[in-house]
């Protein structure tokens, strides 16, 4: 709950201005979805986990709706059904506020937000990847951010080969993640040792997750699975088409952000910006979902936060 | 410059040892003042001394970059933290303990748990399916059972001396907890060097 009032307000809306006029520079449509829509969209969008953090209630004939915890959802929807004999590739823009309660992190205390976002969908591999990275960057850079951004890239699918040749049950992998997650090096190390995976050990030094390229290479050295090996070789495609673009400086690779596997199906992006406590984005490649609304096709994007970026520009600009 | 959190009392005195080992001192008359937040002699670290419980505040937040604080504590406050290093300092063991050995199997319909760590002690009796009720406390929690408030108790014990004195004996441990490193999600990226820097140097302090 939170006011916004004068030059606040006006900051805001320059913030929001800008990034729709990157969208659109891009070729992004913008598309205005319904604030309430019947909870089982965002179940199926989402995954129940997600969707049960939204606001739910129901109507006067006992159907069950929710105020949108993501507009993803609806945009995917949207494609399969709507727009399912329009040409491909479909590029959608918003600006619209979520809404969300018992968020994970205690420092997002906001029930809520207002997420810039855009949705590349119908479109695969690294051309497309690269486009929504380099939709970010833009965005970031015309906010005066440049240089104290940061984009943390990775591929779940790294991950994802690792643990399905370790032969993990559902309850061990999910330890695993966890593990890796909050980069607890000595369980970590315990934990693998008891697994005795070779491949496991890519991720048993939590520091050697994060970097340049470097990160790439030493992964390789340990992880010999054809799915990981394939992811492998996408991540450092987009690195290396990253580094041509000149915007290494702003990227990094990072194995270990294994927060959404369920939801990413390739690559996955967190976006943090000095003066921000939390990340202000995310996003990455979700193929598994439009098929979930009868229609299975590519899609990747991500959303920023608005109120996040407001908050940190806002400070920047009072400090002078 | 990066900032890390300390808890004050019982983690302080052993965190500050062992940054010292790791090159990263404080002039003693600083430590000594009643200041909350003190530079470091090289200047590239400042630190705030707050309570444990506001340690994984502050670092969430981003407000401190690092934080040290015990597990106990992180168990309790279930933040969404990065937590790198187990710094091997201020171990002791988080505990159930109770006046009768055979507790657990004894006690009569609903047993009566009083703590100051209630989510450690929800979620520990819950995941084993086990009702109890939670009494809230805020200190001298091993005066409970004698004076018939509660069952048994979950608490932190180091010697296990003040259990014993008021005739209580372990009857399940719940965790081993140590000093841990914590850092924020953010600042272990946007400020990667520095962390890393110091997550080396804690490293080879420690060993």
């Amino acid at each position: 709950m939170r006011y916004y009032i004068g030059a606040e307000a006006r900051l805001r809306r320059t913030v929001e201005d800008v990034a729709m006029s990157v969208f659109e520079g891009w070729n992004y449509e913008e598309v205005i979805t319904p604030s309430v829509d019947y909870y089982a969209l965002f179940e199926q969008g989402m995954g129940q986990r997600e969707a049960q953090r939204g606001f739910r209630f129901t109507d006067n004939d006992g159907r069950l709706l929710a105020l949108r915890p993501d507009v993803t959802s609806s945009v995917a929807r949207m494609a399969a059904t709507l727009l399912s004999e329009r040409p491909r590739p479909l590029r959608f823009c918003y600006a619209a506020p979520v809404f969300r309660q018992q968020t994970q992190s205690h420092a997002e205390w906001r029930r809520e937000n207002t997420q810039l976002g855009c949705e590349l969908i119908g479109a695969g591999g690294k051309a497309a990847d690269l486009e929504v990275l380099r939709l970010a960057a833009e965005i970031l850079s015309r906010l005066n951010l440049q240089s104290q951004y940061c984009i943390t890239i990775n591929n779940v699918e790294i991950f994802n080969g690792v643990a399905a040749q370790m032969n993990l049950a559902l309850w061990t992998r999910e330890q695993l993640r966890r593990l890796i997650d909050t980069r607890e090096a000595a369980e970590l190390q315990r934990f693998l040792q008891d697994c005795d995976s070779r491949e496991g050990q890519a991720f048993s030094q939590p520091t050697q997750l994060t970097g340049k390229r470097e990160v790439i290479q030493t992964a390789r050295g340990l992880i010999t699975n054809e799915r990981s090996v394939a992811a492998l070789d996408s991540l450092d495609e987009l690195w290396t088409e990253i580094e041509s673009l000149g915007l290494q400086d702003s990227f990094e690779i990072d194995l270990g952000d294994v927060s959404s596997l369920d939801y990413y199906t390739g690559l996955s992006l967190k976006i943090f910006v000095h003066g921000a406590g939390t990340s202000v984005g995310r996003g990455g490649r979700y193929d598994g979902l439009t098929g979930s609304f009868g229609r299975a096709e590519p899609a990747v994007g991500f959303v920023l936060n608005l109120d996040a970026l407001t908050e940190v520009l806002g400070r920047k600009g009072t400090r002078g | 410059m990066i900032t890390i959190a300390i808890a004050k009392g019982r983690m302080q005195e052993s965190a500050l040892a062992l940054l010292a080992r790791a090159g990263v001192r404080l002039s003693e008359d600083e430590v000594n003042s009643r200041r909350l937040a003190i530079m470091d002699e090289t200047g590239q670290y400042r630190f705030i001394f707050v309570k444990p419980a506001d340690v994984p505040v502050y670092v969430e937040h981003g407000i401190a970059d690092c934080g040290v604080v015990g597990r106990d504590v992180l168990l309790e406050s279930e933040a969404d933290l990065l937590l790198p290093l187990d710094l091997g300092i201020a171990r002791c063991r988080m505990v159930v303990a109770a006046p009768d050995p055979e507790a657990m199997t004894n006690v009569q319909g609903m047993i009566r748990v009083a703590t100051k760590y209630s989510q450690i002690a929800r979620s520990h009796f819950g995941s084993r399916g086990i009702p109890v009720e939670i009494i809230q406390l805020s200190g001298s929690v091993e005066l409970a059972p004698a004076l018939g408030l509660a069952d048994m108790i979950v608490d932190l014990v180091e010697t296990g001396r003040t259990l014993r004195e008021n005739g209580l004996t372990v009857v399940e441990e719940i965790a081993e907890s140590t000093g841990r490193l914590v850092v924020n999600r953010a600042s272990y990226q946007l400020k990667a060097d520095e962390v890393s820097q110091l997550l080396n140097a804690l490293t080879t302090a420690k060993s």
